[in-house]
């Protein structure tokens, strides 16, 4: 189970295949996201990084291939999905937002009833929570009465409860009406900056040059690049980036 | 591990089906060693009816009298149950009585299936019909529909006249009413119930058929049943002291339908002429009968909505024997009639298992059984009507199966279908009628009872239509309420 990789690999991706049906949808991916890392992952639509990103917590399912989670195979099939997820956090292009669940309970829950955190404890820590995200005078609304922007500021929050190690982003900003993208986008800079491991599959090309270590962009379901944001966006090597980069800047 | 997790959030909610079940069993579950069953058909007055005016829930009749005395000399207790009259051989069958007494003649046909006891009472029969038609002796019967009650001696009697037409009907007032109707010319039935019925029908003629064989009442025993010389030897002992005609001087001399005070009771009008003032002192008889539709509704409903999220699980399962299970357990139960569930359940179960069930419980497990398979199939489409995003954030935070379901993805799939729910409560509740033929006395069979008691028909009917109809509404009404504030808290 257990990897000889550098313990400063928060994961490390080995030879992942994922198809749907006879569609191949990742043909042989392999690479290492380091502690402390932001990579942000860019394509054409189409190209994988949403399967890719979603394989890192096994909502999908690999169909071959390792990936390591802190040096464990989490591939493997007695490990401990439950125990893995609670050290990988995930935000959603559409939030996914409980919506019988008041904005702190939707924070507070899984601490609660995972973790088994107490209820006061989790209460006073999802109230913090939500301060960092700008949002405590909404504690006790429901998510039906918030704006996009909001909600997923929410999922932010309720993600960052349970104290993940690595936190996984799925085009968080691409449900956002234009006006709401920049209030998501410094909460994730501001999170960038706390050390946390971050993937984020991404759009928006400014946040990606500005904040990320490292830029992955896949194509076909291959890595076709994986460089510092300052050499892919002044020189991408493959034909398939400069035509992505043509089109989105 | 998914698996495992789903099967431990089954176990639970077996456990508690099971506690339910237990604290049903042991609530009826006491009695003493040396009691007899007695099952008889308690619409038949005067050998067994309730008066429920006077001697309120209790069976009483010439039948019952006669079964006392013997007990009490024979030094048992006595229990008497009711049922319909065409479920007494089948509950002695099934060891559900020891012993049944309902003005039941020893015929060829029930001798194969049970014993009986030498004849304690002999009868003849009458033909009813309306004023005028004349009919006096089996011929003047023939090509005429003429209704008997199922099962009884006189359905044989008038399957043997040749060319009469025999139409068999649960019960003897629907008999009455069935002519008053000019459905049927007329019906055969027992001289001494006829009297009760020709005083309370001026509209009605009766007359004795002379010179039938002669029919008599004799107590039926499960097939060799230890009972029938100890039971032979007190009757032989109640002819002689002439304690029989004593009780039937007491029972068929009595003037039944005389009891409302004629002065009050209005002309016989030509159409229903429907008056209500009759079931006046039946009132709180049938009124508890709310009590005990409610009761069965609600343990029904309660248990069948656990037992559908139960099966709902099962057929989302990824485990293939459980989602089979769950299939197939729909299929038989939404294709086989209620009806037919309700008395396999009622009269196989103390011969599968030993277990004597009472009707209430073989009530309430059926309907439970069975509306845990409609209901399952309304929380299937409401589960998979839940954004698949739930799902997947609940998993991310590594909720586990159990939480998740009951926690995240119940709460709102069981929002969504809230109105499917309440529909299903109210097909419950109406349907829950159907225990009236197991012999539960449930509203409508109250009614019937009641009916059959005062010679009247449609009053008692409408009276529980109307308070069925009431319960419907009100339960509408608070649905209503908390569907508005579901609503309002999202």
């Amino acid at each position: 189970m257990y990897s000889n990789v550098d313990s400063k690999l928060a994961v490390k991706v080995d030879r992942l295949y994922k198809s749907f049906g006879n569609l191949k949808v990742l043909r042989e991916i392999s690479t290492e996201i380091h502690k402390g890392e932001v990579i942000a992952i860019i394509g054409p639509s189409g190209c994988g990084k949403s399967t890719f990103l979603r394989c890192l917590n096994l909502l999908e399912i690999p169909t071959s291939g390792q990936i390591y989670i802190d040096g464990v195979d989490i591939t493997a099939p007695k490990t401990d999905i439950m125990k893995m997820r609670q050290k990988v956090g995930m935000v959603f292009q559409h939030f996914h937002l409980f919506p019988h669940m008041t904005v702190l309970e939707n924070v507070t829950y899984a601490p609660v009833k995972v973790k088994q955190i107490a209820k006061e404890e989790a209460h006073q820590k999802g109230l913090e929570l939500l301060e960092k995200v700008g949002l405590s005078d909404k504690a006790d609304v429901y998510p039906s009465k918030l704006s996009g922007g909001q909600k997923q500021r929410v999922a932010i929050a309720r993600c960052l409860a349970m104290e993940p190690e690595i936190l996984l982003m799925d085009e968080p900003t691409s449900a956002l009406d234009p006006e709401m993208v920049k209030e998501v986008l410094d909460v994730m800079k501001a999170l960038a900056k706390t050390g946390i491991t971050m993937a984020i599959v991404t759009h928006e090309m400014g946040f990606a040059r500005e904040v990320a270590h490292r830029i992955l962009f896949l194509d076909g379901g291959k890595v076709a690049e994986d460089v510092p944001p300052q050499e892919f966006f002044a020189n991408p090597k493959c034909d398939r980036a400069k035509q992505f980069l043509e089109k989105m800047l | 591990m998914k698996p495992l997790k789903l099967l431990k959030l089954q176990s639970v909610l077996a456990g508690a089906i099971a506690i339910a079940f237990c604290l049903i069993a042991l609530s009826s579950y006491a009695q003493g060693k040396k009691t007899l069953t007695l099952a008889t058909s308690p619409d038949y007055p005067p050998y067994e009816y309730k008066d429920t005016a006077v001697s309120g829930n209790e069976i009483i009749g010439f039948d019952i009298d006669i079964a006392k005395y013997i007990t009490q000399e024979l030094g048992y207790e006595l229990k008497v149950i009711g049922m319909d009259f065409n479920g007494l051989i089948p509950a002695l069958q099934a060891g559900r009585a020891d012993l049944v007494m309902a003005g039941m003649t020893p015929t060829a046909e029930r001798k194969k299936n049970v014993d009986f006891s030498d004849l304690y009472y002999e009868a003849k029969n009458t033909i009813v019909a309306n004023k005028g038609s004349n009919f006096t002796k089996a011929e003047d019967l023939v090509a005429k529909k003429v209704g008997v009650q199922l099962g009884s001696i006189q359905q044989e009697a008038v399957k043997k006249m040749t060319g009469v037409q025999a139409i068999p009907l649960n019960k003897i007032p629907d008999i009455i009413q069935e002519i008053k109707s000019n459905r049927i010319a007329a019906g055969v039935i027992e001289d001494t119930v006829a009297a009760g019925y020709a005083a309370a029908n001026p509209d009605l003629e009766f007359n004795t058929i002379p010179n039938t064989e002669e029919s008599g009442s004799a107590i039926a025993f499960p097939k060799n049943s230890k009972l029938v010389p100890e039971f032979n030897r007190v009757l032989k002992q109640m002819k002689d002291s002439g304690k029989i005609k004593e009780l039937a001087t007491k029972w068929f001399s009595r003037p039944i339908a005389q009891e409302t005070d004629p002065a009050n009771t209005p002309a016989p009008s030509p159409k229903l002429g429907l008056d209500f003032g009759k079931i006046g002192p039946n009132l709180p008889y049938i009124l508890g009968g709310i009590g005990v539709t409610l009761t069965f509704t609600l343990l029904s409903a309660f248990l069948g909505f656990l037992w559908g999220i139960v099966l709902s699980l099962f057929k989302i399962s990824s485990i293939k024997p459980l989602a089979w299970f769950g299939n197939a357990y729909t299929s038989i139960f939404r294709g086989t009639p209620l009806i037919l569930q309700l008395t396999l359940v009622y009269f196989a179960t103390p011969q599968l298992t030993g277990y004597n069930i009472s009707a209430l419980q073989a009530g309430v497990i059926t309907f439970f059984l069975n509306s845990g398979a409609y209901i399952s199939e309304t929380i299937r489409a409401g589960i998979q009507a839940v954004d698949k995003g739930q799902k997947e954030a609940a998993e991310s935070l590594g909720v586990p199966y159990k939480q998740m379901m009951g926690d995240i993805i119940l709460p709102q799939a069981l929002k969504n279908i809230l109105p499917a729910l309440v529909n299903e409560s109210i097909a419950l509740l109406k349907d829950s009628a159907l225990v009236s033929v197991i012999g539960v006395e449930d509203l409508l069979r109250r009614a019937t009872i009641v009916g059959a008691e005062k010679y009247i028909y449609f009053e008692p009917l409408i009276f529980v239509g109307a308070i069925y109809y009431l319960m419907v509404l009100s339960l509408t009404w608070g649905a209503n309420v908390l569907e508005r504030r579901l609503q309002t808290s999202s």
